[in-house]
């Protein structure tokens, strides 16, 4: 039942015509990557480029009094310093509806840079220095002055936490849930465990930090960004410069990495398009990893309660998770803590509430299973609290409180196989050897523990353009605005394709990465395999009905494709889903709501089980993960080479949350501390044992082909594995992350 | 800012002399991490990579000399064997790339508590050699550093390289937030001669200055059977460790707590110990 991952590499990697899916094909982007070959956003070349660095603010909130560019100005390359005084004025943004056009959700913050004299956040950007050569920005851009006007500013969470309020929900976001009477079921609960578990800020540090080329050829705008919403910002652009959509093209064929910091649109990218107009020259604003932590968000920090009741068998009674996560004052994403509280365990009395703050902080936004990344750590931790409590197998409480249907909708799983998971994992991870005391298991002088914990993350699906060629020389192009951020997006969708319309993969070619092509989804939440999927599958089947009318009208039905079209000499054959038409556009409207409408009938995610060992030195502390296994329930696997990474690459980023990373922000004066590699700790290749990640590879009935996007699901449950495990070999329960050498002593 | 390019020492010396605000580089592990972080612009910088003696190595009398510009990956693969205290703590300095540019005389140079060379050589008793056009001097290293990145260096003078007495047993240990590529929370390097039946140490991370743990030298000195190499009582193996913990006078920061930098230094310092004596009891000095 279960597939192994270490599939190995196919020498010969010739893959049959009809049998690309579920196949290692190696990524198509892979040799361009590691030759160089790939042009990322920043690497384009044009002649009169010039080269921009952005000016941050050193308050946390207040006025700019004043600002003296002449020093900046006077170093020899500099072509123009723009601040709020000199900038072209753009439309302020616009705030709009989600569900009617992600355009305006797209900005990262409300502020229309230089165009206003108000600070938000320190590290907001307020001048700009464009130059010859990035040298001559760089050097100029420290001599701009600024005076301002300072203002009480909110900075340090954990004193602003008593001013929370309640969030309100609304389609994408749930507020309040309530099923019940969780408090006084947890009061009179047999067994209980009241907890709080806090969580610190993240940063996003890609391999590639975001970077912009922008170009105007009169009032058409060319954009080379790292973005992973080709069409959304597009539009988005569109709007604040003013111009028809139709001439603002996005570009973004290769991003180093994305991981939802590269959704919204954040400063660099409407001031690099910003000064590009005001030199009349071609822009290119790269960001150091330094300016990324300072004007391009992360995730929140938390602090949640979380109350679990049970009966002494082990049923939950009571489930109640009370979060606080912050928003910058100019916007922030509302970060879903309680989302795996909400769907994973059949409490019979349930009470979920989000509570925000408002921070005068840089936006947060989302970073890799927002919600799901930090709810999964306090929920699996508190199951696991729950479980010594109750003096039982900390699977064994989950499997006893598995729902028929989803806990708070009521709504049938499409596909629920987390207790198979378990099973499997158990079993291949060697769980029974497990001596369930803490600190009972030694090897000299480190304590051992394993630790295990659910990985769960929602299905979203929205709607792509699709546009696929049927050649007479046996090639297939296929067209569509998606994005390529390292997972191999353009790899899978070939396979598809190539099996969808009966021919060899190697002839299917994939066009992405442009506004200008048939826009695709923004490639986020998971949903983006899937979504072009659905797509690619009903052009295909179009396309393929096209060649079935053909070959019966030349009698050449049964032979391939190309010999149809040659026989008909037709060159080409094209099926399209969508249209960027006014009527086109309505009715991919129609299709998403279609699609969220029917997707909602039922309670889709992927899920998984996270399994690991830890050494914990007795007598230092340090902590050392030695083994781990991830065993997925994430539907139909395309490409088990790809999606092993896929897998592999959340764990560890999952390690990294629990072991080292955390934003470390002043509480004097809300500056970002650890804005560096050299402050922010990412784990290290000495950090991460061999990771082992398998799937049940039972697809997903009411998904095309199957498939339930995995590229989020891998990162959650880890930490509370990891803190489990650190539980269980030291007695000592780690309820702050990250879990650091004198937490564990 | 300019950028000196001397060819030999002498004219690295009169650069230096002319531009006392000159900053040298040699690896540039740190100087080119505050450059670009902007935490310091220079007037000048002060290349040393062509001056060919700094790479060099070899005796001076009873004496190791090393110069200054000895990468880390060198001082692993060329002189792990004389100079294995040293050697071990090279081995945990950042990534092969950094270890492959960074030198010893950089270390010394940007003078930080946290300078992984610094311990070791505090432990084996290192003299730090440093000239100018006045002429040479030689510095104990324990009296080189001044306070956090500050040393005795004078404006017009460069470190030329270091000198040690191989042999021994030597070891070093480093906590740290991961396991590679991270700067030291603490670290603890130690130092036994048969020869002289004496004791060093080196304690990195855990004051303003890297520091000796001189009463806890002395102690352990006092009570290791030099004569039969027989086992270190417990008490002796804690009570040094306290002294090394007592020498430290840490900080909260946040790659760990005051209470933790003490509490791992005595482990370390017994650890250390420990992996010494057995050293010296299985195969001699």
């Amino acid at each position: 039942m279960t597939t192994h991952a270490k599939t190995p590499v196919d020498p010969a990697p010739s893959v049959p015509v009809g049998g690309a899916v579920g196949r290692p094909v190696d990524r198509r982007d892979g040799h361009a990557k590691v030759t160089g070959a790939a042009r990322f956003s920043a690497e384009h070349h044009y002649p009169d480029l010039t080269y921009a660095t952005m000016v941050h603010a050193t308050i946390a909130r207040g006025t700019i009094t004043a600002i003296d560019t002449a020093a900046a100005v006077a170093v020899p390359g500099v072509v123009a310093v723009l601040t709020h005084l000199n900038a072209p004025r753009i439309r302020p943004v616009r705030k709009g509806n989600i569900v009617r056009d992600l355009g305006p959700s797209v900005s990262g913050t409300e502020v229309n840079y230089l165009n206003t004299d108000q600070v938000f956040w320190d590290g907001q950007p307020i001048a700009v220095v464009v130059a010859q050569t990035s040298v001559a920005a760089n050097e100029a851009a420290p001599l701009v002055t600024v005076t301002y006007r300072e203002q009480q500013a909110r900075v340090d969470f954990a004193a602003e936490q008593h001013n929370a309020t309640p969030a309100k929900g609304d389609l994408t976001f749930a507020g309040t849930k309530k099923k019940g009477d969780a408090e006084a079921a947890l009061a009179t609960a047999q067994v209980s465990v009241d907890l709080r578990y806090t969580t610190p800020g993240l940063q996003h540090n890609t391999i590639e930090p975001h970077a912009t080329i922008a170009v105007w050829s009169g009032d058409h705008l060319t954009v080379h960004d790292t973005t992973q919403s080709t069409d959304a910002s597009h539009k988005y652009l569109a709007w604040r410069f003013g111009v028809p959509a139709a001439q603002v093209r996005v570009r973004a064929e290769f991003v180093g990495g994305a991981f939802g910091g590269k959704f919204a649109v954040w400063p660099g990218t409407v001031i690099a398009a910003m000064a590009a107009k005001a030199v009349g020259r071609p822009v290119r604003l790269a960001l150091s990893r330094k300016a990324v932590s300072r004007a391009a968000g992360g995730r929140t920090a938390s602090t949640n309660r979380i109350a679990l009741g049970a009966t002494r068998d082990g049923r939950l009674t009571a489930l109640i998770q009370d979060s606080i996560t912050h928003v910058g004052s100019v916007g922030g994403l509302l970060e879903a803590t309680s989302s795996p509280a909400r769907h994973l365990y059949g409490a019979k009395n349930m009470l979920t509430r989000q509570n925000l703050v408002e921070m005068d902080l840089l936006p947060n936004t989302w970073l890799r299973a927002p919600g799901e990344a930090i709810g999964s750590f306090v929920l699996e931790s508190a199951m696991d609290e729950l479980a010594y409590e109750l003096a039982m197998d900390p699977i064994d409480l989950r499997m006893r409180n598995e729902p028929a249907t989803d806990p708070t909708s009521g709504k049938k799983f499409s596909q629920r196989m987390l207790r198979e998971a378990f099973e499997a994992g158990a079993e291949r991870f060697g769980w029974a050897d497990r001596n369930p005391s803490p600190r009972s298991m030694r090897d000299g002088e480190w304590l051992v523990g394993m630790g295990a914990a659910t990985a769960y993350h929602p299905v979203l699906r929205l709607v792509a353009d699709v546009k696929v060629r049927l050649s007479n020389d046996g090639t297939a192009l296929v067209q569509c605005g998606f994005h390529e951020m390292g997972m191999a997006a353009a790899t899978v969708q070939a396979q598809i394709a190539a099996d969808a319309l009966g021919i060899a993969y190697e002839k299917v070619r994939v066009e992405y990465g442009d506004s200008d092509l048939p826009p695709g989804p923004m490639a986020g939440n998971s949903n983006q395999t899937a979504t072009v999927a659905t797509s690619v599958l009903a052009a295909c089947a179009e396309l393929t009905r096209k060649v079935t009318a053909l070959a019966r009208k030349t009698g050449t039905t049964g032979q391939e494709p190309a010999a149809t079209l040659r026989a008909a000499h037709t060159p080409f054959l094209e099926a399209s889903v969508g249209s960027t038409s006014r009527l086109g556009s309505l009715r991919s409207q129609g299709r998403f709501l279609a699609t969220f409408l029917k997707d909602q009938r039922w309670s889709k995610a992927a899920r998984g089980a996270q399994f690991c060992e830890v050494r914990v030195n007795a007598d230092t502390g340090e902590l050392r993960i030695s083994r781990w296994l991830g065993m997925f329930d994430v539907g139909h696997i395309i490409n088990p080479k790809t999606a092993a990474s896929q897998l592999r690459g959340s764990i560890v980023m999952g390690i990294g949350m629990a072991m080292s990373e955390q934003t470390l922000v002043d509480p004097r004066n809300g500056r970002t501390m650890s804005a560096g590699l050299d402050s922010y700790y990412l784990p290290v290749h000495a950090d991460i044992p061999p990771i082992d990640v398998a799937w049940l590879n039972e697809p997903d009935k009411s998904m095309p082909l199957g498939i339930i996007g995995l590229g989020e699901v891998g990162m959650t449950g880890v930490a509370a594995a990891i803190a489990n495990a650190v539980y269980h070999a030291t007695g000592r329960r780690i309820r702050d992350l990250p879990i650091s050498l004198d937490k564990t002593l | 800012m300019d950028f000196l390019r001397p060819s030999t020492w002498d004219e690295a010396l009169a650069a230096k002399a002319a531009h006392p605000d000159a900053v040298p580089i040699a690896g540039g592990t740190d100087v080119m991490v505050e450059l670009n972080f902007d935490r310091r612009r220079p007037p000048a910088l002060l290349d040393l990579t062509r001056v060919a003696p700094l790479t060099e190595w070899g005796t001076d009398g009873d004496l190791l000399r090393v110069g200054a510009g000895v990468s880390y990956r060198r001082i692993i693969e060329e002189l792990g064997s004389r100079l294995p205290g040293l050697a071990m703590a090279s081995r945990t300095v950042g990534s092969p790339q950094i270890r492959n540019r960074g030198t010893v005389g950089g270390n010394l140079g940007s003078a930080s508590p946290a300078g992984d060379a610094h311990p070791p050589l505090l432990a084996a008793g290192a003299l730090v050699e440093l000239a100018s056009v006045r002429g040479v001097r030689r510095v104990p290293v324990d009296g080189f550093f001044r306070g956090p990145k500050r040393s005795v260096l004078e404006p017009d003078e460069l470190i030329a390289g270091f000198l040690v007495r191989p042999g021994g047993a030597q070891q070093f240990a480093k906590v740290g937030t991961r396991n590679a590529m991270v700067i030291a929370v603490c670290s603890f390097a130690l130092s036994l001669s048969l020869e002289t039946r004496s004791v060093g140490t080196g304690i990195g991370s855990a004051a303003p200055t890297p520091l000796r743990a001189t009463e806890a030298e002395e102690f352990l000195s006092r009570e290791l059977d030099w004569e039969a190499r027989g086992p270190v009582p417990p008490s002796v193996a804690q009570r040094f460790g306290e002294l090394v913990a007592a020498a430290a006078s840490p900080i909260d920061d946040v790659r760990g707590t005051a209470a933790y930098r003490s509490h791992a230094l005595s482990v370390l310092a017994r650890r250390t110990l420990a992996w010494a004596w057995k050293g010296f009891r299985e195969v001699g000095p």
